[in-house]
Order: structure tokens, then C-alpha cells, then sequence
């Protein structure tokens, strides 16, 4: 029907030109991504132990779900990684809501300030975790240091060693590194936003609480759900975190689902069920994600923005 | 400097067809407009002829040549877009001169050629800015200057003033009438804005929903639409339009209120056809303040609701059949809404068109 | 109270606030680079040196192998592994990345939602969930332990991201850009080297100086798949400190202030174009 397709080779034909454009980046991820999953998929239901590779033909149906489902060691690890994520995002999205508030009224140093607010955004995790691990530590930190001099403590406060204390330390850590990607990002929509609605709101007889509750709000919420969306294409990086900070330890105190797999998987070589548990993470992380990117889309469509 | 025709010209996306095999022909160093309402396949035409769309079948040749599978840089045309598409990066001079550097043109032959063309558009002064720094009637004139400077076959121009304020839009037609009467080339135009069609073109092409509905000189579109839909969306306030049916010598509208038909189109209606009663608000005036006052004139009193002043006319509201219809005096007097006029409705002017298929009963 | 006065109260205040948090992101870092131009026994000492008595080079020239002192990690060669491991893999995501970005931002094809969702899935897999099947896998075909394992895995960690950015920035180019230049002559792929690329040039540095930092930074990925010098780099090189029996502190803090550098000067590069390429992407659709 189409007389342009006559002679044309299929592969230089408008409708092939994306689907070519695109190959590599498919091509990538399913060499290094797809393929492995479904191979970690078909090892969660085998008995594979590193140090046997025989063992990667035993099959052993939903056994390795079966045990990970009924260890308690696991349901602990899988509720405080929850709540850990649950306390890190929300504390972050305040804190970041509040800076870039604070930042917003500020005229003078503006673009430096918001410079160096970038600054945690680009460590690496495993250098925010040794930094906190150095301030931290009991003998010789920073703040232990600084607690005895000022008289505010008279022994060594053990950040790293008690139960809650490095959960805190921990959290403490990953909410420094990760609370600027809101505070740029819901900064980047105070910019954005246009004048007009403030003034109106005003004019309406608005307070101050009411034109940021009412206007303000709405209008920055895609923003924060970008960024909700970006950090939990990247919450794992807590694993390099705590694995420098703590190790997950002491006695599994701080252990998140990503250390144990770790440790189930490498230490002792049970990537059955290394993988299996891998499974259930990875499924909390598209959860999450697929979770903030539809109420970014649904915060999108009513403010207009898009197509 | 060619001629471009258009045979039986389908685009379509997918299962979705957009231009449904349309015809055109189009004559050397002609002024040609596509106007239609948004959505109605005048821009995919132009982009078709362009060779930014892939036809979907049927046949575009500029001059001789088939050029349906040429890529645009091939077909040796120029363009200018709705957003000027200049080159952020590139100055006003670069700009111009940019066609020609890929077509290896000689330093000095770019240099001259640049130079020539922004004397034509009085770019002079500007020929080192960047387009960031142009006003948008100067980035107007850089994206016509764009156009000239590589002496194309054919320009086409997308909706090329929609982006101007009103008083800048109206000085910018002025000057790509001129451009074109000094710079002879094929011209396709398209727009929307049926004002931009009736004082640029030599012939109008109005286009709806993928289809040509009529082709012809400004003054025949204007005076003999072929359809309802024509005559609906050229001139400005539109053509009021009343349905009816034909009663022996009158047509009746709904609510029983009859006018006579007009007697030059007597022959080309059937008692009991129902039809659609067209005339402009040029031919309904106050007596004594109309243009046509001569010929065959249905006189009525008509009750006016709404008087627009514009200083020489006035356009005058009111109703004839339950439908709001739309009249004019000219050489105004004050009128108050509730006035009650002498109003003649000249019928030499005014169309018939087939109740069913909205056609000219005149084409029958 | 009067108005003049309430606002003059909210500026202090702001300004004290503004001076609490910059003192919390500023401290911690600023600490380690102190400790990296400090001996180790100061960092030790009790009652504890607040004021550095020794201001010197050392650690540095220690871990770079050239002091007295040696230490038994490797430093440079970790380094050289870490630039040429995230340089590589950079180069080869930015290309691939341009030519998928491309594709979303210009063309209209089947599947193109889904395509772009399941790019940005394969990103939510945490790290030590991938490490495990990649682990198993790169071990059979003898990757474990080659940078190139680490760059091939960095290539595919970094894609959906460049993709995402780099659509971005090509989104914010019109299309009648590229279509202009081909009517005045270019070909499709002159018209992307001459016009489009150029205008998204900054854009695309940005991403890939994003790409660069992920890479520069991983730590899950690389703890696995790597073993010895041939490929450690530098964050898994930092871990190797606390292995010891007692740490070097000071000679971790001289390792930290080198992974943080780049990290330093690129975010200053960076900045502007990113947080425009983010919300770009997200909010325009």
C-alpha cells in the first residue's frame, strides 16, 4: 500500500528507527539486569550453596520462601527496613521541605547556599557511612569528644554499639545524605511557581498558613514526589551505609534486609536463599517506586503540565 | 521556481488517516493558502510537501520530479515555522548562512548571498546577535530570510505569524505580500486565521478533516462558497445561517416567518426541499445605511438586542427565526438595544444550501 | 508588634537556621579532611586534640607509597582501577543513553510507555539483589575480578538514568530545530551533530558527569565482584581500612578526602543542569 516502502531496507524505515536507537540500552539491561533476574529467580527455588555448584540443580520448590517466611530473623530485618525507610523518607521530605523553604526566603548567597546543599547528594554512600562511623565512635569521635568537653556526658556514649542508639546513628547518617535531593528539588518548584495564584490567594483574604497550605503545597507536591520517585529507585544504597557504619551488627541490631542477603548469600553461601530474599526486596522496591511514580503522575494531571 | 502538485495524497498514522487523497495543483511563483480549522490536515499537507511527513500514498512532485521519497534536503525547498526554529546557538548570521555552509557554498558566495537577503529583510544592523536577542518580528524576519537566502524552489510557511501580537501579525502579512511580489517564488501558506488566507492569497485552499473543500481565488471563496462550512469560516463575522424548507415562492423558517427565494436561484431548488439560508451580515442593513441597496431586497422589521460600534460600521444583533443573526449599518447612527429597524436583506447576495449536504443548491 | 520588626525577627531567625544547617552538612565533611592532614596518634589521642598541632602531607604521601610509613592497601592502583572503571563506563552510558533518549524524546512508537517504565525499573533493583545472580553469572564466564565486569554492570546501573536525563534535555529542544535544518539541507543525522546535540551538549555533560559520580561511588556491586587489585576501587579499597586490626583513621580520612574531590568539583559543574534535567523529565512529561 505504502509506495515510499518499496526499496526502502526495513531498518531505515521511520517506525524501526526508535525501536534501533533503543536496542543498545535494551540489549544492556537485559544482559546485565534482566537476565541475571531470571536467573536469581530460577536459584531461589534451588538448594545453591556457593561452595557446591552441583547443588544449583537441586530443586527445592518454594522451600527457600518457605524458610525465609517462617524465620523470624528475616520478618525482623524485613520490618525495620520498612520502618527505617518509612522514618527516613518523611523526615527527609520535612527537613528538605523546610530548607527549601528557609532557602527560598533568603535573597542574598542564594546559589551558594543551594551549591553546598548539593554537596551530600554527590558522596559516595560509603564515605557518608565512614564519616558518621569516625564522628560516632565511642572512643575517639567527634561528638563524644565534644559531649565530654562540654561537660555534657561524662562516659563514652556507645552510638555504634546500642541497640537504638545505632539505629538512630544509622538513620542519622542516611537522612544527611539523602535530605537534600527534596530540599533541591521542592526548591526547584518553589522557583517554578508562578506568581499569580499567591497573589490571588492573598487578595482572597488568605493567611500565610492558608496560601501555603492551599497553594504553595499543591503546586510543589510533584516535586516531592520526583523525589520521592528518585530515592526509591535508590533507598539500597543504605546497604553501604550500614555495612561500613555497623556491619549490621552488633548481633544483628542493625541488620536491613539488604545486609542479610548479604550475609545469607556470600558469608554463608546460601544463594538459594539469598535469592529468594533478594526477591522479596526487589519487590519492595518497584512497590515503592511504581507506588510515588503514579501519584506523581496523579499530582501531574492536575497541574497541568504535562501532554 | 516550480510548480507543485499533489495526486490523491493520503497520510495516515497508523490506522488513523488524517488527509484522504486530496488533489492540488499549484502553479509557478503562486501565493497558495491552506486554511482550515486546527486539526483539519493543512499542516501534514505542507509537511507532506516538505518531506517532514511520509506520504502515505499517492504522489507529490515539485517541477517534474516525483519527490516522495526524496528527504527534504533534497527537495530544495525553504521553510518557515511557527516558532521560527532558529538556531539558539548560531547567529542572525550563521543562521542565514547555515544552508548554505552544508551546501559547500564558497566563504565569499555565503558572505554575498547573507548579505543580499538581509538587505532584502533590513537585517543589517542585527547580524551578530544571537536569536535570544531578536524581538519577534526580528526573529520573523531571520526565519524569512532563512528561507530566501538558499533561492529555493518553493517557500513554505507553517502558520508562520501565529506567535505575534496582533498589530505586529498585521505588519508582518504586509510584508510577506511584498516579500513575495519582490522575491517571485512558489509560496505555500498555511493558517488558520482565514484574515491571513483572504489578503495573502492568490488562491485559497480550505481544507477540513483530512479533505479540500474548495479552492479558489479569495473573492470566489468569499462569494461562492461551495458549502455551509466555507461559508461559515471565511469572512468575518461569519455567514448567518438559517434552516428552512422551500414553500413555492418562499422559504419558511421553523417558526413560520417566510422570505422570498432568491429569484436567481429559483431554478435550482425544489418545492418542499429542505435548505439552509446563508447571507452575510453586509447584506442585512438599516434602510438607507446598506451597500447593496439596488436588486431584489426582502425588507423586515427587526428588533436589535446588541449594537458593537467599530467607527465605520456598526454590527448589529438580532433575531430572525429564534436564531441570533448578525447585521451591519453602515455609516452608523447611535442605537439602543431594543430599537426597532427597517432593515432590508439584499438576496442577490444571499446563498441557498442543501439542507441534507450543507452543498450550494448553485452547483446543482 | 509592628510589621517592620516581625519581618526583621523572621530574617535573623531564617539566617540562624540557614547557619545551623550549613554547619551540619559542613562539620562532618570538613572533620574528615582535618583528620586526613592529621597523624593518626592525634586522631587518638586522650583527652582529645582539637586543634591540629601537625599539619602535614603525610597520610597522603603514605597511602600514595611514597613516605616512610607504608600502609598495606594499595591506594593507587584503586584509584587508577576506580577512574578508568567509571570513565569507561561513563562514556559507553552517555552513548547509549543519548541514542535512547533520543528515541523517547523525538519519535512516537509502540510500546513506548511500557519501554520507558521497565527502564526505570530495571534501576529500582537494589544493588546486593543484582550482585547475587551477576555474581553467579560473571564467576561462570570469568568476569569476576575484570574491570570490565564492573564497567559492563556500571553501564547498565547507569543507562535508565541517562536515558531519562538526556530525553530531558532533548525534549527542551523543539523539533522544528532539527526539521529546519534538514529543509536547509542537512541529512537527519548532520541535522543531530550540528543543531540538536550542540543544544543539548551542557545537558548531556551533566548527565554524564551524574553517570561518572554513580560509578566513581558504588559500593554494593563493586564489594562482590571484585577481589583484588585488578579491579578494587576506591570505596572498596576504604573498607579495607576498617579490616585491619587497628584503623588508620587518619590514613582513611587522607582516602576519603581523594574519593570526595572529584565529587566536590563535579557537583559545582553540575549542579544547575541537573536539578533543570530532573524536574524537566518528571514534571513536562
Amino acid at each position: 500500500m505504502s509506495n515510499i516502502a518499496k526499496g526502502v531496507p526495513f531498518w531505515r524505515k521511520e517506525q524501526f528507527t526508535p525501536f534501533i536507537l533503543l536496542s543498545p540500552a535494551i540489549l544492556t539491561l537485559m544482559f546485565v539486569v534482566l537476565l541475571p533476574l531470571l536467573f536469581s529467580l530460577y536459584t531461589s527455588f534451588t538448594g545453591y550453596r556457593l561452595i557446591r555448584p552441583e547443588s544449583l540443580y537441586d530443586w527445592v520448590g518454594f522451600r527457600n520462601y518457605e524458610r525465609i517466611f517462617s524465620n523470624k530473623n528475616f520478618w525482623i530485618a524485613f520490618g525495620r527496613t520498612i520502618l527505617f525507610l518509612t522514618i527516613a523518607l518523611n523526615v527527609e521530605f520535612i527537613l528538605g521541605l523546610g530548607i527549601a523553604l528557609l532557602i527560598n526566603r533568603i535573597t542574598w548567597g542564594q546559589r551558594t547556599l543551594r551549591t553546598f546543599m548539593m554537596f551530600p547528594m554527590m558522596f559516595s554512600p560509603i564515605l557518608v557511612g565512614y564519616q558518621f562511623k569516625f564522628i560516632f565512635n565511642d572512643n575517639i569521635g567527634i561528638l563524644n569528644n565534644a559531649l565530654q568537653a562540654l561537660g555534657l556526658s561524662d562516659g563514652a556514649i556507645p552510638w555504634l554499639v546500642d541497640k537504638y542508639l545505632a539505629m538512630f546513628s544509622i538513620l542519622f547518617a542516611e537522612i544527611w545524605m539523602s535530605t537534600s535531593v527534596f530540599a533541591i528539588l521542592l526548591l526547584a518548584g518553589l522557583f517554578a511557581m508562578p506568581r499569580d495564584p499567591l497573589e490571588a490567594a492573598k487578595v482572597d483574604g488568605c493567611n500565610a498558613w492558608q496560601v501555603f497550605r492551599h497553594i504553595t503545597l499543591p503546586f510543589i507536591m510533584p516535586f516531592a514526589f520526583i523525589a520521592m520517585t528518585i530515592r526509591s529507585l535508590d533507598v539500597a544504597r543504605a546497604y553501604d551505609i550500614v555495612d561500613v557504619m555497623t556491619g549490621g551488627g552488633p548481633a544483628g541490631r542493625t541488620e536491613l534486609l539488604w545486609t542479610l542477603i548479604a550475609r545469607v548469600g556470600y558469608d554463608n553461601s546460601r544463594m538459594g536463599q539469598a535469592n529468594a530474599m533478594a526477591y522479596v526486596s526487589i519487590l519492595l522496591s518497584i512497590l515503592f517506586t511504581y507506588y510515588f511514580f503514579t501519584k506523581l503522575l496523579a499530582a501531574r494531571k492536575y497541574m497541568g503540565g504535562a501532554e | 521556481m516550480a510548480e507543485i502538485a499533489l495526486h490523491n495524497v493520503v497520510k495516515n498514522y497508523g490506522k488513523l488517516e488524517v488527509v484522504h487523497g486530496i488533489n492540488l495543483n499549484i502553479e509557478h511563483n503562486e501565493f497558495v493558502v491552506l486554511v482550515g480549522p486546527s486539526g483539519c490536515g493543512k499542516s501534514t499537507t505542507l509537511r507532506m510537501i516538505a518531506g517532514l511527513e511520509e506520504i502515505s500514498d499517492g504522489t507529490i512532485s515539485i517541477g517534474s520530479e516525483i519527490v516522495n521519497e526524496l528527504p527534504p534536503r533534497k527537495r530544495n525547498i525553504s521553510m518557515v515555522f511557527q516558532n521560527y526554529a532558529l538556531y539558539p546557538h548560531m547567529s542572525v548570521r550563521d543562521n542565514l548562512g547555515f544552508g548554505l555552509k552544508i551546501a559547500k557554498q564558497a566563504p565569499d558566495v555565503i558572505e554575498e548571498r547573507v548579505r543580499e537577503a538581509a538587505d532584502v529583510l533590513g537585517l543589517g544592523d542585527l547580524m551578530d546577535r544571537t536569536p535570544a536577542e531578536l524581538s519577534g518580528g526580528q526573529r520573523q524576519r531571520v526565519a524569512m530570510g532563512r528561507a530566501i537566502v538558499r533561492n529555493p524552489q518553493a517557500f513554505l510557511f507553517d502558520e508562520p505569524l501565529s506567535n505575534l501580537d496582533a498589530k505586529l501579525r498585521v505588519q508582518m502579512r504586509t510584508e510577506i505580500k511584498k516579500l513575495h511580489q519582490k522575491v517571485k517564488t512558489t509560496v505555500v501558506y498555511v493558517t488558520h486565521d482565514q484574515v491571513e488566507a483572504m489578503t495573502l492569497a492568490d488562491r485559497i485552499v480550505v481544507m477540513k478533516d483530512g479533505y479540500i473543500e474548495q479552492v479558489g481565488s479569495p473573492m470566489e471563496v468569499f462569494n461562492h462558497p461551495v458549502n455551509t462550512f466555507v461559508a461559515s469560516f471565511i469572512g468575518s463575522p461569519p455567514m448567518n445561517l438559517i434552516p428552512g424548507a422551500i414553500d413555492g415562492d418562499n422559504i419558511r423558517f421553523s417558526d413560520g416567518a417566510h422570505i422570498s427565494v432568491p429569484t436567481r436561484l429559483k431554478d435550482k431548488v425544489r418545492n418542499g426541499q429542505e435548505i439552509i439560508f446563508g447571507f452575510r451580515p453586509d447584506d442585512l442593513t438599516p434602510v438607507g445605511h446598506g451597500i447593496n441597496e439596488s436588486g431584489q431586497q426582502a425588507p423586515m422589521k427587526l428588533v436589535i438586542t446588541l449594537a458593537e460600534l467599530l467607527g465605520t460600521e456598526t454590527i448589529l444583533y438580532t433575531q430572525i427565526a429564534g436564531q441570533e443573526i448578525l447585521g451591519k449599518m453602515f455609516d452608523p447612527r447611535d442605537i439602543h438595544p431594543g430599537e426597532e429597524l427597517n432593515m432590508n436583506l439584499s438576496l442577490d447576495k444571499a446563498h441557498l444550501f442543501d439542507g441534507a449536504t450543507g452543498k450550494s443548491v448553485r452547483l446543482d | 508588634m509592628n510589621s517592620a520588626l516581625k519581618k526583621r525577627i523572621g530574617n535573623v531567625l531564617s539566617w540562624v537556621m540557614t547557619f545551623l544547617l550549613m554547619l551540619v552538612i559542613c562539620v562532618p565533611g570538613l572533620w574528615v579532611v582535618l583528620t586526613a592532614f592529621r597523624p593518626n596518634s592525634e586522631v587518638l589521642a586522650k583527652p582529645a586534640v582539637w586543634i591540629p598541632q601537625n599539619f602535614n602531607l603525610n597520610n597522603f604521601a603514605k597511602i600514595f607509597g611514597f613516605g616512610a610509613e607504608q600502609v598495606a592497601i594499595p591506594v593507587p592502583a584503586y584509584f587508577t582501577n576506580s577512574l578508568i572503571i567509571a570513565l569507561t563506563s561513563t562514556a559507553i552510558a552517555l552513548l547509549i543513553g543519548m541514542s535512547g533518549g533520543y528515541a523517547f524524546a523525538r519519535y512516537r512508537f509502540r510500546f513506548k510507555n511500557g519501554l520507558f517504565l521497565g527502564l526505570m525499573l530495571s534501576r529500582t533493583v537494589p544493588g546486593i539483589a543484582l550482585s547475587l545472580p551477576v555474581f553467579m553469572i560473571w564467576s561462570r564466564i570469568g568476569l569476576i575480578d575484570a574491570k570490565l565486569g564492573l564497567i559492563i554492570v556500571y553501564v547498565a546501573l547507569n543507562v535508565p538514568f541517562t536515558v531519562w536525563l538526556i530525553d530531558g534535555f532533548f525534549r527542551q529542544i523543539p523539533k522544528e530545530m532539527s526539521e529546519a535544518a534538514q529543509v536547509d539541507g542537512c541529512t537527519r543525522w548532520e541535522a543531530f551533530w550540528k543543531i540538536e546535540f550542540p543544544l543539548a551538549k551542557s545537558g548531556i555533560a551533566s548527565a554524564g558527569i551524574f553517570a561518572f559520580l554513580t560509578s566513581w561511588n558504588e559500593y554494593a556491586l563493586a564489594s562482590q565482584l571484585t577481589r583484588s587489585t585488578d579491579s578494587k576501587t576506591l570505596p572498596v579499597g576504604l573498607m579495607d581500612f576498617t579490616a585491619q586490626f587497628t584503623i588508620d583513621w587518619a590514613g582513611m580520612s587522607a582516602m576519603a578526602v581523594i574519593i570526595i574531590i572529584p565529587a566536590l568539583v563535579l557537583t559545582f559543574l553540575v549542579q544547575k543542569h541537573l536539578i533543570a534535567g530532573l524536574t524537566f523529565g518528571g514534571v513536562k512529561g
